[in-house]
């Protein structure tokens, strides 16, 4: 064989080798351990953390919404219907903050131990969750819309609302509006009830009227609000110093007897100043669709507003916004209020005719 | 020096070079059979063992005791787009409308229409709707229309039994696990794209940022926990199905048990693990 084949065989030979050397250093070890990919990156991609962490673990601290929301329409399996908790508020993640609850050593291995950074933007790096307030996270499943199954829930929103939002009247937590609870309470003995109203007259006068304007009138009012009422101070869902203890000494006859005299005795209207009036009935627009169009005969489980005292009115609605007085509609709604909102609105309601 | 004494020198260099080739030569054959008997004996160890491979690593999980599918009832689909963003969040999807692992289409067919309308969230009206590149929603573009029928119909990657993705890949990057998911190895990933013109359905996208192929894995560090994929967690109407086919009493077991189901594009063959009830032939 010519030297020059032989030559040209020997240099093949040695990149051939040389290849095959290269090969042996450079392909990963767990290389075609289970085919043609490196097998460790199965396990790598396992081992991210998941974000989304499913209702039991918003349960061990949201107990109360929690509870409502098992309860409710967002949560009828037989349905096939799962609200869940991220559908609305977003993926858990980290929340609560890691310094505020770090994970436990066991709970990193158990999540394959790596440590997430948070994305950009992510709310739940400092720790919190959106709460979603306007009604554009409602509309994003109930908007009527085509392609939509008949079955799913639908507003048209212009009719159904108008420009109000959603949890104006619902709860998000339990969206369907009791109107069960809302039916007209039974009717009570206002002759029996004159003889209890005594011991409120000190306060609210012997008719109704009551005698300082930080306390409401209760003439007129809706007997059902006020059995509510009375019943909330009983159990201490509400509490105020004074009304804990007289609504103790009160039985269910006795609450339904006092709620009708006094929301058969006629009203006074309690006045207020015109000006702030006028802005105040433009604003009161969205107070309409429970408390009546002029803050008289709307449900009878919800209180009438016209003619109330203002600053009954507006103690009510800042308790409302600090959180000293709850409920599922009015704390939200009253958080969507300025202070000047609440001048206005209390004027318009104090000078509105009561009848 | 001598015209003599430079012939002898350059003889005897010539000697040296041969002596240098011949040893090359025995060193390269040598080196050669090591290696070669190297390679040889651990390829015969690999196939001694290839049964007894043990599987990758995951805490609690073996991936010989699963085969994951997918279901999709469209006529339970009411277009909210949660799972579109779940998805983003959970697997750091590029926050924009081009990047997607799942997303929804709507089919409208209006009266006296042959062809069906067809948008999905990334579409500019849709995005204006939404206000942002972050959010999805459908606009109601038909809501005044007289529409004839219309449906909703989520995608996501098949997961196919012979993934045309997978057999194009020069560098073994994406690969078909034990447990039927088909995965991106990203550290591998050359981004060459040839998966992405291979794929009949269109799953894949390219992250410009990282420069590889990225797709669904129906959350595979979500189900190798026992968790449900990103999507499903969140579909609020339970248009989305997922499950183990060894488990009679999964969801996706029941699903198909008790739906005539079909599948995207069955005539590629790539046979396809995710199916669909309640969509027209239109829908590929």
């Amino acid at each position: 064989m010519p030297k020059h084949i032989v030559r040209l065989f020997l240099l093949v030979a040695v990149l051939a080798v040389a290849a095959l050397t290269a090969k042996q250093f450079f392909t990963d070890r767990s290389y075609y351990a289970y085919g043609h990919y490196r097998g460790d990156s199965v396990a790598e991609i396992a081992s991210d953390i998941p974000r989304f962490r499913g209702n039991e673990y918003c349960k061990s601290c949201h107990a109360r919404q929690y509870a409502a929301w098992s309860e409710s329409l967002h949560n009828n399996p037989a349905a096939g219907k799962h609200v869940k908790c991220e559908v609305c508020h977003g993926p858990v993640g980290q929340h609560p903050s890691r310094e505020r609850a770090p994970l436990s050593l066991d709970e990193r291995i158990a999540l394959g131990g790596k440590a997430q950074a948070p994305a950009p933007g992510d709310t739940t790096a400092e720790g919190k969750l959106p709460v979603p307030k306007d009604r554009t996270k409602c509309i994003q499943c109930h908007e009527a819309m085509p392609g939509r199954p008949a079955a799913q829930r639908q507003v048209v929103l212009a009719a159904h609302a108008g420009t109000e939002q959603c949890t104006a009247c619902h709860d998000p937590h339990s969206p369907k509006i009791n109107f069960a609870a809302l039916a007209p309470p039974p009717k009570g003995d206002a002759v029996a009830g004159k003889t209890v109203a005594a011991t409120c007259a000190a306060c609210h006068g012997p008719a109704g009227a009551s005698v300082n304007p930080a306390w409401p009138n209760l003439a007129g009012q809706h007997a059902g609000y006020l059995i509510n009422a009375l019943q909330a101070f009983k159990s201490g869902a509400r509490a105020n110093a004074m009304m804990s203890g007289m609504a103790a000494g009160l039985s269910d006859a006795d609450m339904k007897n006092v709620a009708a005299y006094f929301s058969q005795e006629s009203c006074k209207t309690a006045g207020g100043e015109s000006a702030k009036a006028v802005l105040g009935k433009a604003r009161a627009a969205s107070c309409a669709l429970c408390h009546g169009p002029a803050g008289v005969g709307g449900n009878p489980s919800w209180p009438n507003l016209a003619g109330q005292n203002p600053d009954y009115l507006s103690d009510t609605l800042k308790a409302f916004q600090d959180g000293t007085r709850n409920h599922p509609v009015m704390t939200s709604v009253a958080k969507t209020l300025s202070a000047s909102d609440i001048d206005n609105l209390t004027a318009y309601y104090a000078s509105a005719r009561c009848k | 020096m001598s015209q003599q004494d430079k012939k002898v020198e350059s003889k005897e260099s010539k000697l040296v070079r041969r002596n240098f080739l011949k040893m090359l030569g025995i060193g390269t054959a040598c080196a050669g059979a090591l290696v070669g008997t190297g390679s040889l004996v651990a390829k015969a160890q690999g196939t001694e063992s290839a049964t007894a491979v043990p599987p990758p690593k995951i805490p609690d999980y073996d991936w010989n005791k699963h085969k994951w599918a997918f279901g999709v009832d469209a006529t339970r689909c009411i277009g909210c787009l949660r799972c579109v963003e779940a998805c983003k969040a959970e697997n750091g999807v590029t926050q924009d409308a081009h990047h997607f692992r799942t997303w929804v289409e709507r089919y409208v067919y209006l009266e006296g229409e042959e062809r069906a309308h067809v948008d999905s969230q990334s579409d500019a009206q849709n995005i204006a709707a939404s206000g942002s590149e972050k959010e999805f929603r459908f606009d109601n573009r038909y809501k005044d229309a007289k529409v004839e029928k219309a449906f909703f119909v989520p995608k996501l990657c098949n997961h196919c039994t012979h993934p045309a993705c997978v057999q194009v890949c020069p560098t073994g990057a994406t690969y078909q696990t034990k447990d039927g998911v088909v995965l991106i190895d990203h550290s591998y990933c050359i981004g060459c794209q040839y998966c992405v013109q291979a794929c009949p359905y269109g799953v894949r996208e390219f992250n410009h940022v990282m420069g590889v192929t990225d797709k669904c894995t129906w959350c595979y560090h979500r189900i190798t926990k026992g968790l449900q994929p990103a999507c499903v967690e969140v579909c609020p109407v339970e248009a989305r199905v997922f499950g183990d086919r060894n488990d009679p009493q999964s969801p996706i077991s029941a699903f198909l048990r008790n739906n005539r189901v079909s599948v995207l594009k069955p005539e590629t063959g790539n046979a396809p693990n995710v199916f669909y009830v309640g969509i027209d032939k239109e829908v590929s």
